[in-house]
């Protein structure tokens, strides 16, 4: 029996035989392939799986192994919740999105259920469902969710896809390598912030400026002159946009997340690899670098993390009393739990007063055929706060364009291209 | 002059190819039209160039849980690379690409982006953890 570089256990050597069922022994032997590539030396428990898979992303093949698993008894040992998906369904025709996809959709959710997934459809489930304690080993699918896990909770996970989130809620456990270890927690540049930041979308824009030039997983920023305390939704930008830009798993600030109580403590006798300084006229070039290209109609997004409820409680703030312009088109999304309860108090009424479209359960950028419905409609530039989705739409050739949150809301209201 | 580069981390089966070279990172989600298997992001140093057959030299992965399911994705639709040679990759590249059962390594000796050009015949040996230029492209 190939257990690659891990030692492992004798329940899991049972799950390896297949004692223990096919599901188990497929998830096992799948760990321990992707474990054996990192030098993984044992498989680590974890408490919570965070599942990504929609059926644009995993294709029929994924969902034929998930039903296939389904069938064969699988079910997650763990609590599991699954990620934004690629269709709002009570949207999706509207959209343009394939009849046969979005019966495969209810598919997959079907499946999911099945096999004990809470069907969350959310990127914010650190915001919203879950927010595992300093230490706690899990696994996470969405960069976003991972990067903050690690960051802001000091839980401990690595970027686990579809079918290795899947594997960790089956069997429980994940291989320890990367993130779930001390050694790659330390910091590896050192990032000084000499301007204050006002918005969401300021956060996003340090994410690049740092996560662009520096794309590597095994990176850990760690900023320092971040005066005023951040907000969840600031340090979610923050992460998600490191994510994105640079692939990064895990930053820290000074005397702000757990595990970097100092400067000193969280570099922890790592040298800095790389020295970054981020003045104002840093901030104000990232900003200056988009142009837009004429054309229309244009959208505004607010999406890429799903919004949270003071996230739209402050775009209800800026869109009370306005209303979209000809020739915008202003989406935002969020999860089910966040927009019921936007119901309740009134802020979605406000929005879509104003001519906001608000989608449930999916982010923008995963949306499905979303290439030909930008083509459908003509959609030319796509305007956000969100540093992350001006970067990982961008398959799709939208033109896209980074903006604070209020530029966002003025623009969508004035259609001037500011 | 035969080049080989070490590579750091492998996994898969020896595969000999065309090599399609990227200048920058690369995500399916950012960089690829997935119902064609074509580079579509704008301004992508292999914008246009399928990556049906290639064995690919790609330096950094961006972001993105995509590529998990996706490398299976594409190789369903008939046009999955032969492999993929990271500088840099993720644990999403590596978990994509062993779910796809696609040839995949992480880590070069030498900078692969100095050594290879796009339409060099390359093979690509995981158990020997090495990267060879067996032809130069004419």
């Amino acid at each position: 029996m190939d257990t690659g570089t891990l030692e492992l256990t004798d329940e899991e050597q049972q799950m390896l035989r297949g004692e223990r069922g096919l599901p188990l022994q497929k998830a096992i032997q799948y760990q321990v392939e992707v474990g054996s590539f990192f030098g993984a030396k044992r498989l680590v428990p974890v408490t919570n799986a965070h599942f990504m898979g929609d059926i644009e992303v995993m294709g029929d093949d994924g969902l034929q192994r998930l039903d296939n698993l389904a069938r064969q008894g699988a079910r997650c040992a763990i609590d599991t919740t699954n990620n934004a998906r690629c269709m709002d369904l009570d949207a999706a025709e509207g959209l343009g999105q394939d009849p046969a996809e979005i019966k495969k959709e209810h598919k997959v959710i079907r499946v999911l259920r099945d096999m004990r997934v809470v069907t969350t459809d959310t990127c914010i489930n650190y915001q919203t469902v879950y927010q595992p304690k300093l230490g706690e080993h899990v696994a996470w699918g969405d960069t976003g969710t991972v990067i903050y896990a690690n960051s802001v909770f000091g839980a401990r996970t690595n970027f686990e896809s579809g079918f290795a989130g899947m594997s960790a809620a089956l069997t429980g456990r994940t291989p320890a390598y990367g993130f779930h270890l001390d050694e790659h927690r330390r910091g590896s540049i050192e990032v000084t912030l000499e301007t204050p930041l006002e918005d969401l979308a300021d956060w996003g824009a340090i994410g690049k400026i740092v996560g662009h030039p520096h794309q590597d997983y095994f990176s850990v920023p760690v900023f320092q002159g971040v005066e005023q305390m951040p907000s969840s939704d600031a340090l979610k930008h923050l992460g998600a946009s490191l994510a994105s830009y640079g692939s990064m798993a895990m930053y820290h600030i000074a005397g702000i997340t757990p595990e970097a109580p100092s400067l000193a403590a969280a570099f922890d006798g790592r040298a800095p690899s790389a020295r970054i300084t981020i003045t104002r006229d840093d901030l104000d070039a990232v900003y200056g670098a988009y142009r837009y290209v004429s054309g229309g109609p244009n959208l505004v997004v607010f999406s890429g993390p799903q919004q949270s409820l003071l996230e739209i409680r402050a775009l209800a703030e800026l869109f009370a009393g306005r209303k979209v312009a000809p020739g915008m088109q202003v989406f935002l999304t969020t999860n089910h739990a966040v927009l019921a309860d936007a119901r309740r108090l009134g802020y979605a009424d406000i929005l879509e007063g104003a001519g906001v479209r608000i989608l449930q359960g999916v982010c923008f950028y995963l949306l499905q055929r979303l290439s030909r419905i930008r083509e459908e409609n003509g959609w030319t530039n796509l305007v956000s706060n969100s540093a992350k989705i001006v970067n990982t739409i961008t398959a799709h050739r939208f033109n896209t364009v980074l903006r604070r949150t209020r530029d966002c809301v003025d623009i969508a209201c004035t259609g001037e291209l500011k | 002059m035969k080049t080989t580069i070490n590579v750091s981390r492998a996994y898969g089966h020896a595969v000999t190819g065309e090599a399609l070279v990227m200048r920058e990172g690369f995500s399916p989600r950012y960089d690829l039209d997935r119902l064609t298997g074509v580079i579509s992001r704008i301004g992508h140093s292999a914008e246009g160039q399928s990556l049906k057959n290639k064995i690919l030299i790609i330096p950094t992965s961006k972001g993105g849980v995509a590529a998990g399911w996706a490398f299976q994705d594409i190789k369903e639709k008939g046009f999955a690379p032969a492999a993929f040679v990271f500088g840099k990759a993720n644990p999403v590249m590596v978990q994509g690409a062993i779910l796809a059962e696609i040839p995949i390594t992480d880590g070069w000796s030498e900078n692969a982006l100095d050594c290879i050009a796009s339409g060099d015949i390359v093979r690509v040996d995981p158990a020997a953890r090495t990267i060879e230029v067996l032809q130069k492209a004419g």
